[in-house]
């Protein structure tokens, strides 16, 4: 290209040819690391502790696959419900409303602050706490038997323990946790986007839920949605938490299971390893596209908007731009 | 008139009728922590008059349009726009703070154009102009879109309505601002500095909008330092430093016969 630019008459030179630097170290590191593969390979062939063929007969048994299955419905499921907790969150985090600000900060301090872990077996001992779950005003019987009338304004109860099912709890309890986290997810996108933009929608006569639902929550999407993913992936793998609340249907839970009862413990820990490997692979194989996608388009039209300036003149800078 | 009664007790000036002009600001102050940033503001704008404002970087001008909307709150003092008192109602002699949704009433009777756009970027230039029509007015969509055609050939852009803003060149993002603001059918029209972050060969086209904009009779508060656009199209020129007007009068008076020293001095440096 420059030699057209130029065109100062000289011939283009000779292409370089230069002797490439030599690395010495890099040989030294494959041949440790062929060694160490070659022990690994030996160990996991001839240690009998492995028990392959267990392996195989299990890994898609018809109560494995079930729990796969599971799996992923906890995920899909904890995941809806974690981001709809997130942005709700989110927007009473940044309310003006100090009351709103100071719940959605305390809940995301609770949650962000236990372990999952813990959270799940919480959820799963519900039960110990309320025989049943009701709805009405707070107190009432002790305010009756205050005014010496028997007072009762439950509304409506169900019993918790058909309520928090195993699944249910374990549900519960990685939606709740996965909406503190998401509120940060989503919080840090409501911040990224230019308040001139929240500032514009206003001066046109919109009031807040509006202009975040139409002006920001759909520009901060670029920077919720690739962490979004990273959480789906997270959220996968921590499905397995809630074989202890204990949720019996569930991956995790069914492979120990299996590996209990035919005395097999190792080869089902690693099914449970191949299972959730092959599992994140396809997550993350989307995390990739979505990535790829959420990037593409920004560079031009974030540029154009901070210095229109420098960007004025060329009209065809930012044409790759999605729909 | 029984408001400005009680106000005209405190205040040795009698504010401008609020009835007769698009604009009436008396007497605002504004701080930001310990920094005064606007210390008593007065100002009147006729219906179909344009006020240009001048002044120094950081004397307040932003801060004094910005007020007008109520996108921020003044400390002292009281700005009318169409004869209403802007961000709060007056109860007997007691102010009551408005709620958002009739602060957003108010704001949509005045269009305000930002010097960096602020288009939305997820939106074409159409549907800049059409999302608050269909949503804030609940104007018909098919009728939304007729305006907003209407309105993207009247700024020169007719045919870029699908256009994104990240594909238009700075000049026709600020026209598209302007329509965009215009499709709310204000009675007020604020613009501040709507040329500073333009090339300056894409200045033009958009002063020849807010030129003809003028002539079809808009009411206009722009602060500028386009001199030359002031001295044609302004009939009040507001010179405006240490958030107080130094200087107000036609352009004729305040740009080429200025009384104020502090007025000189700007002047020499940006002509
Ligand atoms: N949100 C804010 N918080 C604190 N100080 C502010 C804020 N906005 C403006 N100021 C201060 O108020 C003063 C006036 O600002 P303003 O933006 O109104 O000036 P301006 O006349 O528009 O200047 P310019 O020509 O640079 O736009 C400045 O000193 C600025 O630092
Ligand atoms: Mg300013």
């Amino acid at each position: 290209m420059s030699s057209d630019v130029t065109g100062s008459g000289r011939g283009r030179p000779e292409p370089i040819r230069a002797v490439p630097v030599r690395h010495p170290g890099r040989w030294v590191a494959v041949v440790v690391l062929a060694v160490l593969a070659a022990m690994f390979v030996h160990m996991v062939v001839t240690n009998k502790a492995f028990q392959w063929p267990m392996l195989f007969d299990n890994i898609l048994s018809v109560p494995v696959v079930r729990g796969a299955v599971t799996s992923i419905e906890l995920t899909i499921l904890a995941m809806i419900i974690g981001i709809a907790l997130g942005v709700v969150l989110a927007v009473m985090r940044l309310s003006p409303n100090p009351i709103l600000a100071a719940a959605a900060w305390m809940y995301i301090w609770f949650f962000r602050g236990v372990p999952r872990l813990v959270l799940c077996v919480l959820f799963g001992n519900l039960g110990i706490l309320y025989s049943r779950l009701e709805f009405g005003l707070p107190f009432d019987h002790q305010l009756g038997a205050l005014f010496g009338i028997d007072l009762n304004a439950r509304l409506f109860g169900v019993n918790a323990v058909t309520l928090l099912s195993g699944f249910t709890a374990g549900l519960l309890a990685l939606a709740m946790s996965e909406g503190a986290y998401m509120a940060e997810v989503v919080r840090g996108g409501i911040q990224s986007v230019d308040p001139g933009q929240a500032e514009a929608a206003q001066a046109l006569g919109m009031r807040r839920p509006l202009l975040l639902r139409r002006i920001v929550l759909p520009q901060a999407l670029r920077v919720i949605v690739p962490p979004t993913g990273n959480e789906t992936i997270a959220m996968l793998k921590d499905t397995s938490l809630v074989a202890y609340v204990p949720v019996t249907n569930e991956l995790f839970f069914q492979l120990q299971h299996i590996g209990a009862r035919t005395y097999a413990i190792f080869p089902m820990l690693v099914a449970a390893c191949i299972w959730y490997l092959a599992m994140t692979s396809v997550l993350m194989i989307g995390q990739h596209f979505l990535e790829k996608r959420f990037s593409r388009g920004h560079g031009p039209r974030a540029i154009r908007l901070r210095g229109a300036r420098s960007a004025g003149a060329g009209g065809a800078v930012g044409t790759e731009v999605d729909t | 008139m029984s408001d400005e009664d009680a106000g005209g007790v405190a205040q040795a000036q009698v504010p401008a009728d609020p009835d007769r002009y698009m604009v009436v600001a008396d007497n605002v102050h504004k701080s930001y922590g310990r920094s005064q940033v606007l210390r008593g503001i007065d100002l009147a704008v006729a219906p179909g008059e344009v006020t240009c404002v001048l002044g120094p970087s950081g004397g307040g001008k932003s801060t004094f349009l910005r007020c007008i909307n109520h996108l921020e709150k003044i400390d002292a003092g009281r700005i009318w726009v169409g004869g209403e008192l802007v961000g709060y109602r007056q109860v007997g002699d007691r102010l009551h703070e408005m709620r958002e949704k009739e602060v957003a009433a108010q704001r949509s009777r005045i269009g305000m154009v930002f010097q960096r756009f602020n288009l939305f970027p997820h939106l074409t230039a159409e549907q800049n102009l059409i999302e608050a029509p269909c949503r804030v007015r609940r104007i018909r969509r098919a009728d939304a879109r007729t305006r907003a055609g209407e309105l993207l050939t009247r700024v020169g852009l007719g045919d870029r309505g699908g256009a994104y803003p990240a594909e238009l060149s700075g000049g026709q993002q600020q026209r598209v601002a302007i329509a965009r603001a215009l499709a709310m059918d204000p009675e007020l029209m604020l613009f501040d500095e709507p040329t500073s972050a333009l090339d300056p060969e894409l200045v033009g086209e958009v002063l020849q909008v807010m030129r003809d904009l003028a002539a079809s009779g808009m009411t206009m508060v722009v602060v500028t330092h386009e001199i030359g656009f002031a001295r044609e199209v302004a009939d009040t020129v507001v010179f405006l430093d240490g958030g107080v007007v130094v200087e107000s009068g036609p352009p004729s008076q305040v740009l080429e016969n200025p009384q104020q020293e502090r007025t000189k001095l700007f002047l020499s440096k940006v002509l």
